[in-house]
This record gives C-alpha cells, structure tokens and sequence, in this order.
C-alpha cells in the first residue's frame, strides 16, 4: 500500500446512513472509491436514540461501502451534529515577551492557551476550537510570527457537546472495529463543499438543512466566526403534513416531496390535488393551499431561529457572499426565495463541486463529502506539518483551509 | 277571543320577568374598549345596556353612548393612562365608589377591553373586581397586543390576563396575532383592530342568544352562573356559523377552524361545557341531537355539560353553534402537578435547563402549552373509556416519543402552525 490510505467519511444523519471511502494517492489526487449507504434506524433530529438499532444501519452501511471499494476502510472521519450542541466565543492575548518586539512561537502558543483557558461545562467536551485570525496591536495578521507588535490577540469560536451523545456515535463506529479519527461539525463540512474559498474568504451563511436538524456556519474572512444548530428538519415538515393533513407519514412525505414549496403564492391557494392519486378508498382531494400554509410556516421558523441566534452578526454588508443552503431539505422549492425574505440576505441553493462523483453530487451529500474532502486533506498533508504543531492547531488550520 | 286576552298577558309578564331577571351590562374600558363597544352592532340585541370608561376625556367625548365615565380625574386630569398600566390601576382605584355604582344592579357584565395599554390593563381588573363583589358574572373579552407591539405591552397584558383569570368568572382573550392570521396579506391594521372588534361582537351575541332566545333547550342564568362557580381557570370559547345545505355540518367546521379554539395554551377538554346552537325554525331536534355529539365528543367535558338550542325566525337554513366552558380550575393544577413530577424523567427536566436562551416569552403562553399537553394525557388516564391513541400524537406526532425540543420556551417538535395558531384551509 505504501504511501495510499483508505479513509472512510460517514455520517449517522437521521434519514439515512452514508459512508463515502476516499484514497490518498501519493501525494496529490484525492479519489472517492467507494460508498455505502443505509436507511438510518434510531436517529431522531441527529442524536441516536436507538443505539442497537443505529448500529446496525451504521455497519451494513459500512460493509456496503467497503464492498464497493474493495477495500477496508482504515479510519473514520465522523460528522457531528445535534441540538446538544453549543458555542462560544473567546479572545485570548498576551504581551509580545522579547525586547525587540517580535512576535516569537511561545507569545503566539500562549495567546492561544489564553485563548483556550476556559474548561467546558461539566459533562461537555470541546469538539473544535475554531481560530478566527490574529490581532497584532489591532490589526489583523495571518500569521504574526517574527512579525512586530506589542500585543497579540486572537479570536476564537469553541463549540462543544454533550460527552455522552458525541460518545454513542463513536461507540457506533468503535462497534465494526474502526477508530474514529476525528470529528467535524456538519455545518462546516458543508460549508467547505457548497461555499468556495472566495466566498468563505468575503464572507458566506451556509445552512444545511437536513432530516433531522438544520446546522448552519458563519464565515467571516475565510474563517468559521459561528456555528450552530437548530433542531428542526426535513422530518418536521413531514410530521406537520401528517398531522395538520391528517395523513399517514409516508404519503405526508410524498405530498412533501412531490408538491412540497416554502412559500404561498396567491394563485394556487385554491389548486387541489389528490392524495393517492388512484382513486382507491381513502382518496381524498386536499388543498395545495393548505400544505403550503403548513411548509411555509414551518420554514419561516427554521430561518427566523437563526436570524435571531446570529443577531448582530447576521448582516448583509458582512456576508457579501450571501446565505447558500445545502442539506436535502435545500430542494425543497422556493426555499431560498423564503430564506432570502427572512434573513434579508440573497440566497441561493448551494451546489456540490464538479469534480464529485454524479451520485453523490445532490446538496444532501455535501456534510458527508465535507468530511471525506477534510480527511483526505489531512491525511495528505499529514507527517508534513500536522505532527508537531498538535491536533488543536492542525485542526483549527484545516477547518479555516487557510 | 278569550284565549287571546288570555295569552296577551301572558307574554308581556314572561318579558317582564325577563327583564327583570337579567340585566346584563356591556362596559369597555380604555380606547380599544370603548371602540369594541361603540362597534358593536346591537341593533338587534334588546335588554342590553351600554357603557363606557376612561381615562381619556377626549376619547369619552366622541362616543355616542350615554352612559360615560370619565376615571382617576384626580391623577390624569383627563388626559389618559399614557400606556402606563400602573396609572391606569391608579385612576380606577380612585373612583371605585364610581364604578361600583356603575357596575351595581347588572346580574351580567361584560367587560370589553384591549390589553397592552394603560387604562384597559390596568382599570379592567379593578373593574372586574368591583362587578364582581357586586355579585355579578362577570365575563371579560380582551384583546392581546400584536407581537409587533412590543415586549412591555405584552408583558403589561399579560399581567392584566392573569390578574383577570383570578377575578373574572370567565376570560376570554383574542390574541390580535391569531386573529390577523386569517386576514389577507394586505389587510391594514384598521381591518385587523376591526376583526377583532367583529370577533368580540361575534362572542356577546352568543351568549347573549344563549341566555335571551328561547327555543327548544333553553340555557339559563342559573346554569351561566354554576359553570363559572371556580374562578381561576381559563376560558374556552368558540363560535362557528354555516349556511345553506348542510348548514351543521358546515358550523361545526367553522367552529373547529374558530382561531379562538387554536391559541396555542388552549386545553381542548373543558371541565363544564355550555354548548348552544341556534338556527331557524328548520332546526331539527335530530340536527341539534348530531351537533351535541359531535362537539361534546370534541370538547366533552369532565363534569358537567349544558346544551341549548335556540329558534330563530331570522335565521333559516343557517346555524350558529357557540361553545363555552372552563378549564384549568386550580385545584385540578395543583394534582397536575403532583402527579407528574415523579413522571417528569430527569432528561427532560436537564433539556428544559439547558434549552438555549430560556427566557420567559412574554405571552406567557408557550410555557403553558407544553403543560397542557401533559395534563392531556393526565385526563386520559383519569376517564377509561376514552380512546388511548387518539390524544398527544396529535401535536408532536413522530417526535412524541422523543425529548421535547424547547427553544425560548416552545417545544419545537409541535408543528409551527398549531403554536401560531394558524387557520388551515382544508
């Protein structure tokens, strides 16, 4: 094998299980070999609740994928979201020590322990500690090294979950035999797929919204400012359907996907369409209007949640790259249309590079793809750089793709 | 001809009795108040006086009813509350020997206001007070600000419901958000204070049918009165018309679809229940025999339910069903809470804790909606007979085995349109 390493990138989502295998060839080229794929039993709104049952998804999904690329898998990149999770924002600084003023290795080390001096609350654990650039006497530097300057600052955004759900995952993955290598939040694994570098660089609101939950990431200047997760997803909007309509979940999600749009228009309030179509018993005749009423709401909620989460920072001269939706739900007609009237920030739907395989290129793979592009990134560049500068810094360097 | 003379008499003395017996008064306090009051197209309501209050003479001067008064002189000089609830309380405070007098000989009163402001907020309560040491039934229609209004007239509102709850024997709060919901996008807000005024007009009549018209079964004071014994609780109250063919069926439907029924603290099984029907002279004993099933089977209550059905000549092929009753009674709270708090996993306890920003909404209401969930499921559990799956999948559905997902206070796995209130058009 030499210098070629298989890595698999799999997301436990709440609709369905996806392992992507990936291979570093030598130096350069990164290949998708392989994918596997599950209906995901005992996950609701992104945290397992069926352990067992989520197991069982997760190895048939992985047998599957390492058939496909005939190969094993050798380490696992696992994405992460859930409403257990949380974030905060941290500065840290320290005085520049040496007499001639230039920044040295240890001043930047320890503003960022400074930076990093807070514990997480009992019973959580840091999943990334996120830079968001150095301040050298104020303004901002890319790397302040040997650079001079008085005083050195840097921001940093922590997000951290709940030990034992960020566990039960691992303990899935543990359960086939496989090490989990890392684990990287949904939303910046999309962002780094659907949002390019200009746009990261200028300033983008990536919002994915999937089955279970919608994880959104804020990008000021290249780097991840905010994270989030709201937990509303494509399921609610089912649910609401079936219970609003009166109608069995599956035909809610057909009705779902089939006539499915984010906002009202005036002209089809008083369209109707028929539920099963076959004029067997039980058919009815429902009223476009009303699934629209009750998608329209729904998704009003979702975007209002982060509009008021973000605050402040939610605002269009910042993110002059605008809001680019991924996730399954992003298919959802007019969607962005009523993103953009919510959040006040042109909106369009994101799209998976080109280079991606065809079967994988929908916006519900983008997390997914985010991992497998992150682990091969650090797989590629790993002996390099990575092993000195510690898992904290390769981490914060590869999220920022600085 | 004898038997006419003989009738004659008979008629004038049971008006006379009428008239004698219920005296029912309808007062609004501050502008939105006096508005509803002015608005209310009563023509046909007979035995009904009118009056007004406030704290603005200028507001006093433009309306046309004759009985006004003018409060807290001393403290405003007549020039309002300024939006400040605490003067408002102020200024009726200072003229309770007033308002008794003005509240005194009614049997039933109804209180009009809009809550937010200074005067309705903060006099309505003492109104009520006094009303009801009086020993009238004292029923309150309010109006709730439009959450563009701002937190702190919500939050005056909202102490002022809450205060009400405790005097009044029934409340019965329009949620200006709820009622906006079924108005078109380009409705002006002129249109939507209207709504609300028609929608306050649309509860008096009701109940005003219900106690006044005769007809097949009749609903008296005395039966008014015991439903609203236990004060505290809160208020169900719904109407719904329909006409033409099928004019029940059609009722029933506007009844359930009734923006009143779908706030979201709205708990759908009352403790006493007063349903009436009124429809023309084609009003079947068979029709009011189905509506009766159908909404007692909707809203049944624990304890006790009063039906009526009224004629009226005016009103073929049409149908009005209104609905009343309480819920929530505080002793029934009380053993709510007793009993589930060792049914309350710890997990659900630690997610209400660590539920990002749980701030108090300034409803107040999404806190009860969860609560009235539980206390759902408490009741079924109470009455065997019921249906055991039909109760709290309705609201989360898929999620119901799942810990609740509360953001500020509401539990995100309900569908967003059942806490907005919305009116689906099925």
């Amino acid at each position: 094998m030499g210098n070629d390493r298989i890595i698999g990138a799999i997301e436990i989502g709440t609709s369905k299980v996806v392992v992507l295998v990936g291979e570093v060839v030598g130096d350069r080229s990164l290949n998708i070999v392989g994918m596997g794929q599950s209906t995901s039993m005992g996950v609701r709104k992104g945290e397992i609740v069926n352990f067992g049952a989520a197991s069982n998804a997760t190895h048939a999904a992985i047998m599957a994928a390492e058939k496909s690329a005939g190969t094993t898998i050798e380490m696992v990149y696992l994405t992460q979201t859930g409403g257990h999770l949380d974030g905060f924002f941290s500065f840290g600084a320290a005085n520049v020590s040496a007499s001639d003023g230039l920044v040295l290795r240890a001043d930047i080390e320890s503003t960022v322990a400074n930076a990093k001096r807070k514990q997480p609350p009992p019973g959580r654990v840091y999943i990334h500690h996120i830079n968001n650039g150095f301040r050298l006497d104020g303004r901002a530097v890319d790397d302040p090294q040997t650079m001079k300057g008085e005083r050195l600052e840097v921001g940093y955004w922590h997000v951290h979950g709940d030990e034992r759900k960020v566990s039960d995952q691992i303990h899935v993955i543990n359960g086939f035999g496989l090490q989990v290598q890392d684990i990287i939040l949904s939303s910046i694994a999309s962002g780094c797929m659907v949002a390019d570098e200009e746009a990261r660089k200028s300033g983008v609101l990536v919002i994915d919204i999937g089955c279970g939950t919608t994880d959104y990431a804020l990008y000021f200047n290249g780097c991840v400012a905010r994270t989030g997760v709201v937990r509303i997803g494509g399921d609610h909007l089912t649910n609401d359907l079936s219970i609003g309509l009166r109608i069995s979940r599956k035909h809610a999600e057909n009705l779902k996907l089939q006539f499915g749009k984010a906002v009202i228009d005036k002209s089809d309030k008083n369209d109707a369409i028929w539920l099963f179509g076959d004029l067997t018993i039980g058919d009815r005749k429902i009223s476009k209007g009303a699934i629209y009423q009750i998608i329209h709401a729904r998704v009003e909620e979702i975007f209002s949640i982060i509009k008021r989460e973000l605050g402040d920072h939610l605002d269009p001269h910042k993110i002059p790259a605008g809001v680019i939706l991924s996730g399954g739900c992003s298919g959802l007609r007019k969607i962005a249309e009523e993103s953009t009237r919510v959040l006040g920030v042109t909106t369009r739907v994101g799209e998976n590079p080109a280079w991606v395989l065809e079967s994988v290129r929908q916006p519900e793979y983008s997390s997914v793809l985010g991992v497998l592009y992150y682990g091969l990134t650090a797989q590629r560049t790993a002996g390099s750089e990575q092993s000195e500068r510690g898992i904290f810094r390769k981490m914060a360097r590869m999220l920022n793709f600085a | 001809m004898a038997s006419e003379e003989l009738d004659q008499p008979l008629i004038t003395f049971t008006q006379d009795v009428g008239n004698e017996s219920i005296r029912l008064k309808i007062i609004g306090l501050g502008g939105a108040g006096n508005n509803a009051v002015d608005r209310l197209k009563l023509d046909d309501l007979t035995r009904v006086n009118l009056a007004v209050v406030n704290t603005d003479s200028q507001v006093l001067s433009i309306s046309p009813l004759e009985e006004q008064l003018l409060i807290g002189r001393a403290t405003t000089r007549g020039l309002g509350a300024g939006g400040e609830a605490e003067i408002g309380r102020q200024a009726a405070e200072a003229d309770r020997a007033q308002l008794a007098k003005l509240a005194g000989g009614a049997d039933l009163i109804f209180l009009l206001a809009g809550l937010g402001g200074g005067t309705g907020s903060g006099a309505t309560p003492v109104l009520a007070e006094v009303a009801a040491e009086a020993g009238a039934v004292v029923i309150a229609f309010v109006t709730l600000p439009f959450t563009f209004e701002g937190q702190r007239r919500h939050r005056q509102a909202d102490e002022s419901l809450s205060r009400l709850r405790e005097i009044c024997h029934a409340v019965i709060p329009l949620p200006n958000d709820v009622l906006l919901q079924q108005m078109d996008e380009d409705a002006s807000v002129l249109d939507a204070f209207a709504l609300a005024d028609q929608w306050i007009s649309r509860g008096v009549r009701g109940i005003w049918s219900m106690l006044f018209q005769t007809g097949l079964i009749n609903v008296d004071f005395a039966s008014l009165r015991k439903a609203f014994e236990n004060r505290g609780g809160k208020t169900l109250f719904g109407v719904g018309s329909g006409k033409g063919e099928d004019c029940a069926g059609r009722a029933l439907n506007d009844l359930l679809l009734c923006p009143l029924l779908h706030t979201p603290e709205f708990s759908r099984r009352a403790d006493s229940l007063i349903v009436n029907i009124v429809g023309g002279t084609d009003l079947s004993m068979a029709k009011v025999n189905e509506i009766m099933g159908l909404v007692t089977e909707k809203f049944g209550s624990r304890y006790e339910t009063v039906l009526g059905a009224v004629i009226d000549e005016r009103m073929q092929n049409t149908v009005e069903i209104c609905v009343l009753g309480t819920t929530e009674i505080n002793p029934g709270q009380r053993l709510r809470q007793q009993q589930n708090r060792p049914q309350m996993p710890a997990h659900i306890a630690k997610n209400i804790e660590s539920a990002p920003h749980p701030t108090p909404s300034p409803m107040g209401s999404p806190r009860l909606f969860p609560k009235s969930t539980r206390r759902r499921k408490l009741q079924r559990e109470d009455s065997q007979g019921e249906f055991q799956f039909a109760g709290t999948d309705e609201q989360r559905g898929c999620f119901d085995a799942t810990e609740r997902n509360y953001y500020n206070g509401e539990d995100l796995d309900v569908p967003t349109y059942l806490r907005r209130g919305l009116k689906i058009r099925l």
